[in-house]
């Protein structure tokens, strides 16, 4: 092994990346761009989703049972309708995504105890809006109907506080507003962190495709060495982008991060031997840019997304999605980099991960070394 | 001949449905300025892919600049310089920095590194475009900057696949000048090449068809092969004359290059006369009739030709 042979693969891989500026972006740009936009678009917070009501009633308590639910940003009141008709004309024009139809009977039945009696017609071309309207006007109901049953029975001089047997307090640690972000970012900054995968197994099928692989297959220079050579600079690359994410997640999305840096930004590094390894594997095995392309998004974006757990618990998961997500180099990153995020845990509970994405790396770039081989065809 | 630095006996490769090259038996001996001709597909890449170590030989044995191809083929490698038909450089690196990546792969000694650029700059032309990237230079620029990429450590076998397809006749020029030096200098040369003027520049010329290599000899000899001699005649109604002089007696084969119509026949003088006649009564006008020397393509065609029946 060479290192003046590394040094000069290396030296050349990144005079390409920096010079082709469709490489540059995509190795430095494009996982800031991508998460940027996910975390945007996989967070949205529902809100002042349009309504129309129907009220049959007209009573005082459906007025301010309807005044109850559109206070607040969930749902605005679009319209009060007169007739079925009109509510149908709203939504097939997409002007409100669901319908309160309150029955003529809806105080009295109240009153009574006998339940209340309405009709939530929703849009289902879109379940989500449709979805929370519903749940909101549910969980208002509730509430109305407790005051409304509590007023009744102090009224009639019982205690309320008899009827409150169980007194659930919820805390949630690490991540105590419960927002979703704070848990989503980590787990996409893994998912993006693999994009200088990609990058590498197409600079490796760029080289075949250009002919320029088989003129270094003439050279004396070594498979290991070529294979390591090309891997550096999208190292470095990569560790751009483990600097540069968190920052943006803490400073745009206050995320907060707990861990210590030195200890993420060495695991990150591991990280990076592993999935870029996976990323080698591809360019040694693929032919063309397309292909690498192709079997990329395949090996390591729809697993990124779907095996390593940051949108669907690993443990819900069959046997053998289990078993194929361990051999993902996300799947173990994902937990390490919201152990550091969150809850600010150190190498005592990551040791096991960063142990697996060692393995994980010198499989890989051994499975890749035995299968390249500098010869054509 | 001088001591072989390739000797090649029963060559052959096999890939999935074809055989590419068939019981190859080549012997090149040190010094030579070799051709190696044939149509496309008859497996003069694959010939030159082999000798480069660039594949796994199906069957035979050879040896390559004193290594063993089957055993010793990475040893190979520091030995010979190899350009493949498309070469293609890094595009985003300047001449000069192409010519330094070489370098260090071929572990040039880091102190003639800038000598040897240098020269081979001059050498190739190219010292005035050094710092130009090689995405911008002409056709036949990178292909004499691959060529220096390739003599960068000096080999003493140039192995060159067809490295002047697709180049303006200049640059063409420019290039076999090039390689007529190093041939001077001693170095080897096995280079394909479609083009027959440039077969006749070889020192020996092998022919390969469906893989077997049909006919290795000087360019002299080659043409010594045609069955016959070559009669020229320069006509504006040469559609009407070949249709007349295909069917005289002595007549093997015609070919046509612009007004000229050239005919393959069993004996110039004669046939000449006979011809002039012919046309002369049947009212074809024609001039410069004469027995014309035997150029290497029309020996190719020929040979081709009588292959294929």
């Amino acid at each position: 092994m060479s290192l003046r042979h590394i040094w000069a693969i290396t030296r050349k891989e990144f005079n390409h990346i920096i010079r082709d500026r469709s490489t540059l972006i995509l190795v430095v740009l494009t996982p800031l761009a991508t998460l940027l936009l996910m975390a945007y678009a996989l967070t949205v917070e529902l809100q002042h989703i349009p309504i129309a009501v129907l009220d049959y009633d007209r009573s005082a308590t459906s007025r301010n049972f309807v005044q109850q639910i559109v206070s607040g940003d969930d749902l605005d009141l679009y319209a009060q309708v007169s007739s079925i008709e009109e509510i149908e004309n709203l939504l097939m024009h997409g002007d409100v995504k669901a319908a309160l139809v309150i029955d003529p009977n809806f105080s009295r039945d109240l009153l009574a105890m006998r339940g209340m009696p309405m009709q939530i017609i929703i849009d289902g071309t879109e379940p989500e809006s449709g979805g929370f309207a519903v749940n909101h006007i549910a969980s208002r109901a509730e509430e109305f109907a407790n005051e409304a049953l509590s007023s009744q029975m102090q009224m009639m001089g019982f205690s309320t506080d008899s009827l409150k047997p169980l007194d659930l307090r919820i805390r949630t640690w690490y991540n105590p507003g419960l927002k979703p972000r704070n848990d989503l970012i980590p787990g996409l900054i893994s998912m993006v962190l693999g994009f200088p995968a990609l990058s590498v197994a197409l600079a490796l099928a760029h080289e075949r495709e250009h002919g320029t692989m088989e003129q270094l297959m003439a050279t004396p220079v070594g498979r290991a060495e070529l294979l390591i050579g090309k891997m550096i600079p999208y190292i470095v690359a990569g560790l751009i982008n483990v600097v540069m994410l968190p920052l943006l997640a803490m400073a745009w999305f206050d995320v907060p991060f707990n861990g210590s840096f030195p200890l993420f930004f060495g695991l990150s590094a591991i990280f990076m031997f592993a999935v870029l390894s996976m990323g080698i594997i591809i360019g040694v095995f693929m032919k063309t840019q397309a292909a690498a392309m192709g079997v990329s998004f395949l090996m390591i974006f729809f697993p990124g997304f779907f095996l390593t757990g940051i949108f669907f618990p690993i443990v819900s998961m069959p046997e053998i999605m289990r078993l194929e997500s361990l051999g993902m180099p996300g799947t173990h990153y994902a937990i390490i980099i919201r152990g550091i995020f969150l809850p600010g845990v150190g190498m005592e509970i990551l040791w096991p991960y960063a142990v697996m994405l060692i393995l994980l790396g010198f499989s890989f770039t051994g499975i890749a070394s035995l299968f390249f081989r500098k010869k054509l065809g | 001949m001088t001591d072989a630095i390739i000797q090649t006996t029963g060559l052959t490769k096999n890939f999935k449905k074809t055989r590419a090259v068939d019981a190859l038996d080549l012997t090149i001996g040190s010094g030579e300025l070799f051709g190696l001709v044939g149509p496309d597909g008859a497996g003069k890449t694959t010939s030159l892919r082999l000798l480069a170590g660039l594949l796994t030989l199906s069957e035979g044995e050879a040896t390559v600049a004193g290594y063993d191809l089957r055993r010793q083929s990475e040893s190979i490698k520091k030995e010979i310089g190899y350009m493949a038909q498309q070469f293609s450089l890094y595009a985003e690196l300047s001449v000069l920095e192409n010519l330094q990546f070489f370098a260090e792969i071929y572990d040039v000694p880091r102190e003639m590194i800038a000598e040897r650029t240098e020269k081979l700059l001059q050498f190739a032309r190219l010292t005035e475009f050094k710092d130009r990237r090689a995405a911008h230079l002409s056709g036949g620029m990178q292909k004499k900057l691959a060529l220096a990429c390739t003599l960068i450590h000096e080999p003493k076998l140039l192995l060159l696949d067809e490295p002047t397809t697709g180049v303006d006749p200049i640059s063409r020029r420019e290039f076999w000048d090039i390689l007529t030096n190093l041939h001077l200098n001693g170095t080897t040369i096995i280079v394909s090449t479609p083009y027959m003027d440039e077969a006749d520049r070889c020192s020996r010329v092998g022919l390969i068809y469906a893989g077997k290599l049909v006919i290795c000899d000087t360019p002299r000899q080659i043409k010594k092969e045609l069955p016959g001699e070559m009669v020229e005649f320069l006509t504006n109604e040469w559609k009407a004359a070949k249709t007349l002089v295909e069917k005289m007696p002595g007549v093997l084969e015609t070919q046509t290059y612009g007004e000229a119509l050239h005919l393959l026949v069993d004996n110039g003088e004669q046939r000449l006369a006979q011809i002039s006649e012919a046309l002369t009564t049947n009212g074809i006008n024609f001039r410069g009739a004469r027995v014309a020397p035997v150029r290497m393509e029309e020996a190719f065609i020929s040979l081709i030709q009588r292959l294929e029946e």
